[in-house]
């Protein structure tokens, strides 16, 4: 497996839908591979940062007015 | 153990859980507060109008991803001329796909769960706007989001082989943006 190879990989590897074979010789290569081990170790990372960001951060008070003010009228209108 | 009784939905609960949900998705998705505002409140419109078909908080949580993107997408086709540019399809050649030909520097980053600093928050967010409208859609739903690759094509009328090829290349990008904040300090 070249590096170029391991690295189209890296979605399924870390998806963990490679079969056992392919994942044995890329787990094989990351081992060799001082810079292909940096370089997926640096991959994970940026999955993993991504992940810890809020998914529900607080709406602006502003908007959020404007937002219920727009539901309110909805509702009033039924 | 008894199980909760679930909450009746109300718009107030609506609101409450996932107004800033639809939100934050929707922001992510079009770059900017105005346009997210106006996907929110339209998607906001439409649940409180059909309250009374939800059975519970996974059908409504699936539905309103659905209808969220949808809104999103429709919104961003509104403004074509404006970012036409950037989701043409040749944006599929701007990201690399190849292995680093030099040394990866290693990042300082925390081995279990990460706790990101506002300052850190900033730095991701920005960079997840740098990405081209068709991979920060996917890049979006798959590692903000956590939705599977075929609900994700599903949504965005892609293949989930076409979902795996944005991802990655979205993962690629991010990972080249985020490097000079992460990295380790030289010795």
């Amino acid at each position: 497996m070249t590096c170029d190879e391991l690295v189209a990989a890296l979605v399924d590897f870390l998806g963990g839908e490679l079969v056992i074979e392919v994942r044995e010789t890329v787990e094989v290569h990351i081992r060799g591979c001082a810079r292909c081990e940096a370089y997926v170790a640096t991959y994970t990372h940026t999955t993993r940062l991504t992940r810890a960001l809020p998914r529900c951060g607080a709406i602006p008070p502003d908007v959020e007015a404007r937002l219920r003010k727009a539901l309110e009228a909805e509702m009033g209108g039924e | 153990m008894v199980a909760p009784v679930a909450e009746k939905l109300t718009p107030e609960v609506v609101f409450r859980d996932y107004a800033p949900r639809i939100y934050n998705l929707a922001r992510r998705m079009l770059g900017n507060d105005a346009d997210a505002e106006d996907v929110t409140q339209d998607v906001l419109l439409q649940v409180v109008r059909k309250l009374d078909t939800f059975r519970g908080d996974a059908q409504i949580s699936t539905w309103l991803h659905r209808v969220t993107v949808n809104a999103a997408l429709a919104h961003r086709e509104k403004r074509a001329t404006r970012q036409r540019r950037e989701t043409a399809d040749p944006a599929d050649e701007l990201l690399e796909t190849a292995a680093p030909e030099t040394a990866v520097r290693r990042w300082s980053v925390a081995p279990d769960e990460p706790v990101l600093a506002a300052e850190q928050q900033e730095v991701i967010e920005r960079a997840i706007n740098e990405l081209p409208v068709p991979f920060r859609d996917v890049y979006l739903l798959a590692d903000v989001e956590g939705l599977p690759n075929a609900d994700i094509g599903e949504m965005l009328g892609l293949s989930v082989a076409a979902v795996k090829s944005r991802l990655h290349r979205a993962r690629m990008r991010m990972r080249d943006l985020l490097a000079p904040h992460f990295e380790e300090l030289k010795p």
